[in-house]
């Protein structure tokens, strides 16, 4: 334990006024992770298909979009299935995929299931993109959280064919190119 | 596990092995990786759908909880008057307040977004500097940090906050002339009780706990007139400077005070749970933080603590602990040098990772702790000499512990051991 303090306040005219917290040499649990795995798949046109997961925390879910109905701080899985519409909504509007030019890649949300972390409850959200026309790279851009919280980060985990490779999505590395 | 770096991607700086993966429902990495995977299998389910609608799958800050209705308050006030610097400050601050409470660093991301553009203001105000410098403190920016508490009370000398900021850094990177100084202007430009439990922070670091605990004991009378953090600050360093000295009583009657002030602060919560370690108390560190296993410092001492007790749990704990330091590490965190010292050297057995941790931490955090991880695996993996550094720090600030003083001894015994043999 540190042994001074930090803050709670910002003013500090008066002694009674003053709050503070005993401060401490380590904080205590790791900040935002999504983890966004794709396996892609090419036809022999050379069409691009990807197969996604991505894994985003129901704190963080739970934080935009308020999915504790009944306020008692214990999300459910019902409270969660009652919320994946907006769920939906909310987060592709922060995932690009674009093969170009005049060849932006749809994405069909699929499924949603939960996914166990180190850290706690995660909603699996499954999905399926298609670009129109055959693209040798595809720029994925990823933005979900940065508004609300720059330190949120996204682990981009791609497997093709036998290869894994990885990334780690920030405010200020937001795209990635996946070359085909 | 293979992990390529493929030139085409350009704009990925990553490229991490996965082992111990914390993302441990991807079915795919884990049957193209099992061979890799050390240890036992991860003791989680593959993603699934909850069998009924009640199942509880997360627990979240509860709207019950007014600290959590206050931050919704002030949210709605922010987003009502998004260029009013008052309602982003009384925001960034409830939301670093919590997640410090709480032990929970998305807070302070949600703080970031809040203060950061006015902190990036071509001629930021000083207080939005001294939050930003806080967020970054937090996660051990510490040079970032001085920066702007530098820029801030340039700006504003009399700011009390930004100088107790400025001496809880330095105190962290044990700098202690310049805690000293932030100190005196704390007194100056805060109160008297301030400043002076602010040197009997430093007191306390410095061989002189025994004169940390009377200051401490004249700012207690004053300190009842202030907030319960104000009251938890003292009877917390109360409790650490009686560790010292070796008065473990009165230690923990500090520590349980400070608890009823503060009750789930993390950082007292953790710090009572390290002393309970200590004394070979370990089955009541499982009912003192049954309820904070999500903050990852809390995890390590429940871990320990099953270790402790020989649990057949241990080997769970030890996965999921190590999937969180994974975890940080691929998204780039170093923050947890501490804490991963001492989880390589006690629940991993590895004590020449622990020493590498601990000494890599040592060039961040220099508090006992710190020290204390770095001698503790120094020893075990047969390394004494590679302690120097830590043993000629403590001699300069004459740091009194009666933990650490027997480590201390050993060490130079064996240090002069080796240097005998050799000649």
């Amino acid at each position: 334990m540190t042994a001074l303090a930090s803050r709670c306040g910002p003013a500090l005219a008066a002694f009674a006024s003053i709050c503070l917290a005993i401060s401490g040499g380590a904080h205590a649990h790791s900040a935002s992770d999504a983890y966004l795995t794709v396996t892609a798949e090419r036809s022999a046109s050379g069409a691009v298909r990807i197969h996604g997961q991505w894994d985003i925390a129901l704190r963080d879910l739970d934080f935009v979009l308020k999915l504790d109905d009944d306020g008692d701080g214990r999300l459910t899985w019902g409270e969660v299935r009652g919320h994946q519409a907006a769920i939906e909504q909310y987060v592709y509007r922060y995932l690009k995929l674009d093969g170009g030019s005049g060849n932006r890649c749809s994405i069909q949300p699929a499924r949603q299931m939960i996914d166990d972390h180190a850290d706690g409850a995660y909603a699996a959200l499954f999905f399926e993109a298609a670009c129109p026309r055959a693209a040798r790279k595809v720029t994925l851009r990823y933005s979900l959280f940065f508004d609300i919280d720059p330190s949120h980060r996204g682990i981009f985990v791609m497997h093709d064919q036998s290869a894994i490779a990885t990334a780690l999505l920030s405010p200020r590395n937001a795209q990635v190119d996946l070359a085909f | 596990m293979n992990c390529r770096d493929r030139s085409a991607w350009g704009a990925a700086r990553l490229c991490a092995r996965l082992t111990a993966c914390a993302c441990v429902g991807l079915t795919s990495l884990n049957s193209t990786s099992a061979a890799d995977l050390a240890g036992p299998p991860a003791p989680f389910r593959t993603p699934y759908l909850p069998a009924a609608d009640s199942e509880i799958l997360q627990e979240v800050p509860s709207i019950a909880d007014p600290a959590v209705a206050d931050m919704r308050a002030l949210r709605t006030a922010f987003n009502a008057s998004p260029s009013s610097l008052t309602a982003a400050i009384h925001l960034a601050d409830a939301y670093i307040d919590y997640g410090r409470q709480i032990g929970d660093a998305h807070y302070a991301g949600y703080a970031e977004a809040v203060i950061g553009p006015w902190a990036r203001a071509p001629v930021p105000p000083a207080a939005a500097l001294v939050t930003q410098a806080t967020i970054l403190q937090y996660r051990h920016q510490f040079n970032d940090a001085r920066d702007l508490l530098q820029r801030s009370v340039q700006l504003n000398p009399r700011d009390a906050q930004a100088w107790l900021t400025l001496a809880t850094l330095e105190m962290v990177q044990g700098n202690y002339e310049k805690v000293a100084q932030n100190c005196a202007k704390v007194a100056s430009t805060a109160d008297v009780e301030t400043g002076l439990t602010c040197v009997a922070g430093l007191r306390s670091y410095t061989g002189r706990a025994r004169e940390s605990l009377a200051m401490l004991q004249q700012v207690a009378t004053a300190a009842e007139r202030g907030s319960p953090a104000y009251r938890a600050w003292v009877e917390g360093l109360t409790a650490e400077s009686a560790e010292r000295l070796g008065d473990w009583t009165l230690a923990e009657t500090h520590y349980r005070s400070a608890l009823k002030l503060l009750p789930h602060d993390n950082f007292l919560l953790v710090a009572y749970a390290d002393y309970l370690l200590d004394r070979a108390r370990p089955q009541e560190v499982l009912p003192l933080l049954a309820e904070h296993a999500q903050s990852d410092t809390a995890f390590l001492r429940l871990a320990l603590a099953q270790e402790a007790l020989h649990s057949d749990q241990v080997q769970r704990y030890v996965w999921i602990m190590a999937a969180r330091f994974e975890a940080l590490r691929l998204r780039g965190s170093e923050y947890f040098g501490r804490e991963e010292s001492r989880f390589a050297l006690r629940l991993q057995h590895d004590p020449q990772t622990a020493l590498d941790m601990g000494l890599r931490n040592w060039q961040m955090q220099r508090e006992p702790w710190d020290a204390r991880v770095v001698l503790e695996a120094a020893l075990a993996a047969k390394r004494p000499q590679a302690a120097m550094p830590v043993l000629d720090f403590l001699q300069a600030a004459r740091l009194e512990d009666p933990l650490i003083e027997p480590l201390v001894r050993e060490l130079r015994a064996e240090i002069a051991a080796s240097a005998g043999a050799s000649r």
